[in-house]
C-alpha cells in the first residue's frame, strides 16, 4: 500500500521534472516567462491519446507524435510573439494557452470537449507491457534522465551560451551577429517539445485527461518549481521538483476531506511562491533575477 | 435578433467594464498588472453573499460594508505583496506572477470558506424581461449598463476635479516630478488601491445580483475585463470601458457565424492579437510595461 503511494508519487516527480526542467530552458536560459508552457503539455497530452485510441498507433509513435505537436504548437506561439518582451511576453503566452484551452474545450468532434478522454491505454513498447505502476516507473525514469542529458547539452553548448547572452543583453548579441530572434523561437520550440513527451506520459499514466488539467491553476506549481529552484539551475530545478511535489502531501494524512485537500495545495503553492518571490527571489541555486 | 444581441453585448460589456475600470485605474498609476484584482470582486461577491444570505443583515448595508471590505482586501494585497516586492526592487515580471499567486490564493480560499457548488443571493425575484422593440431586457440589466457607465462618469469627475484625483493623475503622468512637488507616491499608490478596489466591489455586487457566484468567477472575469482592458488601451480607464463594450459585442455577435461554445475563445484571440499588433490598445498614450 505505502508502496504503491511512493510509487505513485515518484512519477508524478519524474512528469513535472520533464515540464519544469523543459520551463527551465525557457524561463531561466532564454529569459521569457512562457505561461503558455502548459498548452504545449496540454497538446502533448491530447496528440498522444487520440493517435493511439483512435488511430491505433503504438505508444512510442504516440509519444514522439505528442512531442512533435507541441514543438509544432511552440512554433506557432514563438513566431508571432518573438518580438515581445518582459510582462507582455507573458500575458501573450497566457492568451495563447487559454485559446489552446478553448479549442480543446470546443473542438468536441475531435476532443470529446469537457467530457474528457477516458480509456487510454497504458504504453507497451516493443512488445514488452507498461501497465503496471513500477514499470511504468521505470519508463518515466528513462525519459527523465534522456531529458535532464539532453537539456544539459543544449544548456552547455553553444547554442544555450548563445540564448544565455540574449537573455543577459539581446541588443549586444544582435550586434555579434547573432539571430536572436531565430534563437528564443529555437528554445520556445525544444522545450515545448518536451512538454509535449511530459503531457504523453501523464495522459497515458492517469488514463484521463480532459481541457481544465491544463489550465494556469496546473502551470503555478511549475513556475514555482523554477523560480524556487533557481533560475539557470539545473540542479535546483531537481530539488525543487522533490520539495514541492511532496509538499502539500502531508495534508492527505491529517485527514482533511478531499474538498480541502485540492484547494489547500493551491494555496500552499501560492503561499511559497509570494514568500519566495519576496524573501529569495533567486530560489536556491539561482544566480539571477526575473526581470 | 440584431437588437438582441446588441443589449447582451452592452450588457456583457458594461460587466466587462465595471471589471477594467478599476484594473485599468491600477495600472495607470501603480504601472504593474494586478491580476488578483477579479479575486478581489469574486471574495467580495461571496462576502455580500455571507453577509446577505448567510446572516441575514440588510442588503443595502451588506452592499456598503462589501465595497469597504473589497477596497480593505486591495489594500491589503499591496501593502503585504506589492510594497514588498517594490522595496526589493522586483521586476514587473515578478509583481506579474506574484498577481497570479495571489489570484490563486483568494480562489483557493473561496474553495475551502464556500465550497465548490454555485450560489444565489436572491436578493431580487427573478423578474420577467422587458420586452424592448423586439428584444428583452430585465430591470437590474438595465440598472447594470446604467451603473457602469453612472460609475466611469463620477470616476472622470473624481479624477478631473479632486486632490486626490489629480495627485493620482499626477503620479500616473510622472512618478519623479510628482514627487518633487511634495506627493508622496507611496500614499498615492495605497489611495489608488482603495479606490480602484471599491470600484471592484460596486462591481462584485451588481455581478452578483445577474450572475451566480462560483469560486472561479475571479478569473474569468479578469480575464475579460483585462481583454477590454488591452482593446482600449490599458493605461487609460476611459479606453478601457470603451474596449470593454467592443469586447462584449464583439462576443456576442461573434456567435453569430461561431458555435456559441467559441464565445469565450473569442476574447482570447482578440487579447492574443491585440497584444501582439497593439498593444497599445486603441486609446493607449504610451506603455507603461517594461521598456527595456
Amino acid at each position: 500500500m505505502i508502496e504503491a503511494y511512493l510509487i505513485h508519487l515518484l512519477i508524478l516527480i519524474g512528469i513535472y521534472l520533464i515540464l519544469a526542467l523543459s520551463l527551465q530552458l525557457v524561463v531561466g536560459y532564454t529569459g521569457l516567462l512562457n505561461l503558455g508552457h502548459i498548452a504545449f503539455y496540454g497538446v502533448g497530452a491530447y496528440a498522444s491519446s487520440l493517435l493511439v485510441l483512435n488511430l491505433g498507433f503504438p505508444f512510442w509513435i504516440g509519444i514522439l507524435a505528442g512531442g512533435i505537436f507541441a514543438t509544432a504548437t511552440g512554433f506557432l506561439l514563438a513566431l508571432p510573439t518573438q518580438k515581445i518582451k518582459g510582462d507582455y511576453f507573458a500575458l501573450a503566452t497566457l492568451g495563447f494557452s487559454f485559446v489552446i484551452y478553448a479549442v480543446l474545450l470546443n473542438w468536441t468532434s475531435l476532443t470529446r470537449g469537457p467530457l474528457g478522454i477516458p480509456g487510454i491505454p497504458r504504453p507497451s513498447l516493443f512488445g514488452i507491457s507498461f501497465s503496471s505502476n513500477i514499470s511504468f516507473l521505470i519508463l518515466v525514469i528513462i525519459i527523465v534522465i534522456i531529458t535532464y542529458i539532453l537539456i544539459k547539452r543544449i544548456v552547455y553548448s553553444k547554442f544555450g551560451r548563445v540564448l544565455q547572452a540574449v537573455r543577459d543583453d539581446e541588443l549586444a548579441a544582435r550586434t555579434l551577429g547573432k539571430n536572436a530572434f531565430k534563437m528564443k523561437t529555437y528554445a520556445i520550440a525544444i522545450s515545448a517539445f518536451f512538454a509535449g513527451i511530459a503531457g504523453s506520459l501523464y495522459a497515458h499514466y492517469i488514463t484521463f485527461i480532459d481541457p481544465s488539467s491544463f489550465t494556469l491553476m496546473q502551470l503555478i506549481p511549475v513556475i514555482c518549481i523554477v523560480i524556487i529552484g533557481g533560475l539557470a539551475s539545473l540542479r535546483g530545478t531537481i530539488l525543487a521538483t522533490i520539495i514541492l511535489i511532496l509538499l502539500p502531501e502531508p495534508l492527505r494524512f491529517i485527514g482533511f476531506p478531499s474538498s480541502i485537500v485540492g484547494p489547500a495545495r493551491q494555496i500552499i503553492y501560492a503561499l511559497v511562491l509570494l514568500v519566495i518571490l519576496i524573501f529569495k527571489p533567486k530560489g536556491f541555486y539561482g544566480k539571477l533575477k526575473l526581470t | 435578433m440584431f437588437l438582441q444581441l446588441l443589449i447582451n453585448g452592452l450588457i456583457a460589456g458594461a460587466i466587462y467594464a465595471l471589471v477594467a475600470t478599476g484594473f485599468s485605474l491600477i495600472y495607470s498609476t501603480c504601472k504593474f498588472i494586478h491580476f488578483a484584482h477579479g479575486a478581489v470582486i469574486a471574495f467580495s461577491s461571496y462576502f455580500l453573499y455571507w453577509l446577505f444570505s448567510l446572516i441575514g443583515i440588510n442588503f443595502w448595508l451588506s452592499a456598503i460594508m462589501a465595497i469597504v471590505f473589497a477596497a480593505l482586501l486591495g489594500l491589503g494585497t499591496n501593502v503585504l505583496i506589492y510594497q514588498q516586492l517594490q522595496k526589493k526592487k522586483a521586476s514587473n515580471v515578478i509583481i506579474l506572477i506574484s498577481s497570479f499567486a495571489l489570484l490563486i490564493l483568494l480562489e483557493a480560499l473561496i474553495l475551502i470558506f464556500f465550497g465548490a457548488d454555485v450560489k444565489t443571493l436572491g436578493f431580487l425575484k427573478v423578474a420577467k424581461g422587458l420586452p424592448f422593440l423586439g428584444a428583452v431586457i430585465t430591470p437590474l440589466q438595465i440598472v447594470i449598463i446604467l451603473g457602469s457607465l453612472a460609475l466611469l462618469g463620477l470616476f472622470l469627475f473624481f479624477m478631473r476635479k479632486t486632490k486626490l484625483g489629480k495627485a493620482m493623475r499626477a503620479v500616473s503622468d510622472n512618478k519623479n516630478v510628482a514627487e518633487v512637488v511634495g506627493i508622496s507616491a507611496k500614499k498615492i499608490y495605497n489611495w489608488t488601491f482603495i479606490i480602484g478596489s471599491a470600484i471592484a466591489g460596486v462591481a462584485a455586487i451588481l455581478i452578483g445580483l445577474e450572475q451566480n457566484l462560483e469560486p472561479m468567477m475571479g478569473t474569468n472575469l479578469m480575464i475579460k475585463g483585462f481583454t477590454g482592458a488591452v482593446i482600449g488601451g490599458i493605461g487609460s480607464v476611459p479606453g478601457a470601458v470603451l474596449g470593454s463594450f467592443l469586447l462584449g459585442f464583439a462576443e456576442n455577435f461573434g456567435i453569430w457565424f461561431l458555435p456559441s461554445g467559441y464565445k469565450d475563445a473569442i476574447a482570447f484571440v482578440i487579447l492574443f492579437l491585440f497584444l501582439l499588433l497593439r498593444p497599445n490598445g486603441i486609446l493607449g498614450i504610451k506603455k507603461g510595461g517594461d521598456k527595456k
